[in-house]
């Protein structure tokens, strides 16, 4: 059964179509992750299953429901979503950020309920953010901060989490920390993952399923083993990738590239 | 979400609330004609009534500085609403237009009625600030109209169409104030620069309703002036109607502002600093800003008006320049740390 699933649909800014009758399936329980080249459309299309943004045409099923029939507020308790570039106050603690993200849960504004409590601290535990739960936002490093992000999403308890580029601008420990408890959320919580990355090699590793996109359109799905290769990547990057198998764990990785110049390009394409 | 500090926030409460009683009690002693410490309590509290002072009491002072309280509690609350909804630290009742078109709305209608009707005629006051909301509203909906973008409202246009707003809707103000005879043409001039002389109780009557209504709504609707500190993705992702919060705080400050202005003319400022002073008091969370905002607003009303009545006297200065001769510097100051 898909989760999340598009039929035709069609975004746009302003005059600017981003793509049109882009058909997508994301698998109950997957990690699912949307690779491509800067401007293909991938954020769009996160951000259009999140209901961030509206298509123009076709439609969004979220557990095979029409997206727009649902009650904003409903759908966050079902699917929350990390933004890109998320702000918020240098002076909000931690511990705060996280309460926002119970906010499609309780129904006194003023009051906390056990459930909320317990949701808070399991968010937090999760991403190891506890120890630093009195400090305000504006003292934490870039690290620190995503996972505090993750913690308010985490705390919103919902089937679905959609993430766009979870792990740019942070350190390498950092970013394998994120992809972790990304995975351990997927394993241990059936929580299906749909996310934006750029590094393919995490891609690989950490995903179930693949999207490959370029220009707007959906070039290639399907598990890593068979996406992360020379010609997907070439036609997808426009890169020349040397690809083999992680002997540790059986994922591709890409362990070198060049970028494809043209000639190569008419060669190969006849 | 209750864990954050309250001493602060009831320290810098009380503090203002004692500078503001003795403000009041100085402004109710000083004047043309002046009273004793004792002679003002003795009539305040009715241990003694003496004809004379009740009538400097009541009758001039005190409504005066009610109306000036009151409309600075407004303005201090609007413009942290405003600050809030628009995520710009530089937004005010006055840069947004609000103050314009009601503005505009009212000297339209003292165009029209001011020969028939008689200023101190209740009913003329009471159906002024019902004309400054249509116009408030009016001013509203063209900048609403023009800041839509994708269908939603987008905060920069937001701004940036008010500031454009308000400069047409105060020159049409200022055409018509033209076009009017001598004595109404200075009266509208006097209150287009925004001044309380001519309080009384119906204007405070006429804008209390107003305010009763409209504070509690903003206060209720004040957590969610606290997400929006966030980004507007985090905030649609929370499930958050992001639209229709902020329409309803935009119309409830709309409300306040054209409350105030129909009273007191166009008083800029109080909106820009209340919020900025409030936020460095009590921090950024808004059950604790938005009283904090009322109350700083209108305190600096209050202190400016017993300047605009004082400093010349027996001249008086309308009170909106008096406010302007502190915001401008304080506005300069604000541009300049946010550029550093």
């Amino acid at each position: 059964m898909s989760i999340l699933r598009t039929e035709q649909i069609e975004t746009r800014y302003e005059n600017h179509t981003v793509f049109k009758n882009l058909d997508l399936s994301v698998k109950a329980g997957s990690i699912t992750t949307i690779i491509g080249p800067n401007g293909c459309g991938k954020s769009t299309l996160l951000k259009t299953i999140g209901r961030i943004l509206k298509q123009k045409h076709g439609k969004v099923y979220l557990q095979e429901e029409d997206l727009n029939s649902i009650p904003t507020k409903e759908i966050a308790k079902r699917l929350s979503l990390l933004p890109q570039h998320p702000t918020a106050p240098g002076e909000l603690s931690v511990e705060e950020l996280v309460t926002y993200g119970r906010y499609p849960h309780r129904k006194n504004i003023n009051k906390l309920t056990t459930e909320d409590k317990e949701t808070i601290e399991w968010a937090m535990d999760m991403t190891n953010t506890s120890v630093f739960r009195t400090r305000s936002i504006g003292t934490l490093s870039g690290g620190q901060k995503q996972k505090v992000w993750l913690a308010m999403a985490l705390a919103q308890n919902t089937d679905i989490l959609l993430l766009d580029e979870p792990t740019t601008y942070l350190d390498m420990a950092h970013q394998l920390e994120v992809l972790q408890i990304v995975e351990t959320l997927n394993r241990e919580y059936q929580c299906s993952i749909v996310m934006v990355l750029h590094d393919i090699n995490h891609a690989a590793r950490f995903s179930h399923e693949i999207v490959a996109m370029k220009k707007g359109e959906i070039m290639a799905t399907g598990k890593p083993i068979d996406i992360i290769n020379e010609t997907v990547l070439r036609d997808v990057f426009e890169i020349q990738a040397r690809v083999m198998i992680d002997p540790h764990n059986g994922a591709p990785v890409c362990y070198g590239y060049e970028p494809l110049n043209i000639k190569t390009l008419q060669r190969t394409h006849g | 979400m209750s864990n954050y500090s309250k001493a602060p926030y009831r320290w810098s409460l009380a503090i203002i609330l004692l500078l503001t009683i003795t403000i009041v009690w100085i402004s109710l002693m000083n004047g043309t004609y002046e009273l004793t410490i004792q002679e003002v309590f003795r009539s305040l509290f009715r241990i003694e009534a003496n004809p004379d002072h009740d009538l400097v009491i009541f009758d001039f002072r005190l409504p005066r500085i009610v109306l000036a309280g009151l409309v600075g509690f407004s303005l201090g609350i609007a413009g942290a609403v405003l600050q809030g909804i628009t995520r710009n630290g530089l937004a005010d009742p006055g840069i947004l237009g609000i103050n314009a078109g009601a503005g505009a709305a009212i000297v339209l209608f003292m165009f029209f009625f001011q020969s028939q009707l008689d200023l101190s005629h209740w009913f003329t006051i009471m159906i002024q600030p019902l004309f400054g909301l249509i116009g408030g509203l009016a001013a509203a909906s063209i900048i609403l109209i023009f800041s839509l973008k994708n269908g939603s409202l987008d905060s920069q246009r937001l701004l940036l169409t008010g500031i454009a707003i308000g400069s047409g809707f105060g020159a049409l103000a200022l055409y018509l104030s033209l076009k009017m005879k001598a004595a109404d043409f200075e009266m509208a001039t006097v209150w287009i620069s925004g001044s309380i002389y001519n309080a009384n109780w119906v204007f405070i009557a006429s804008m209390l309703p107003w305010l009763l209504f409209l504070v509690p709504i903003i206060y209720k609707k004040a957590s969610m002036l606290d997400y929006f500190q966030l980004e507007e993705e985090s905030m649609k992702s929370l499930g958050i109607v992001v639209d229709r919060e902020k329409i309803v705080l935009l119309l409830a400050s709309i409300g306040l502002v054209s409350a105030s202005v129909s009273v007191s003319g166009s008083i800029g400022f109080i909106g820009l600093m209340s919020p900025h002073i409030a936020k460095r008091l009590v921090g950024i969370h808004h059950k604790q800003v938005i009283p904090i905002c009322g109350a700083i607003g209108m305190f600096l009303v209050i202190t400016s008006d017993f300047i605009a009545k004082t400093v010349f006297a027996p001249v008086e200065i309308p009170v909106g320049i008096v406010i302007s001769i502190i915001g401008v510097p304080y506005f300069l100051y604000l541009l300049m740390k946010e550029k550093a």
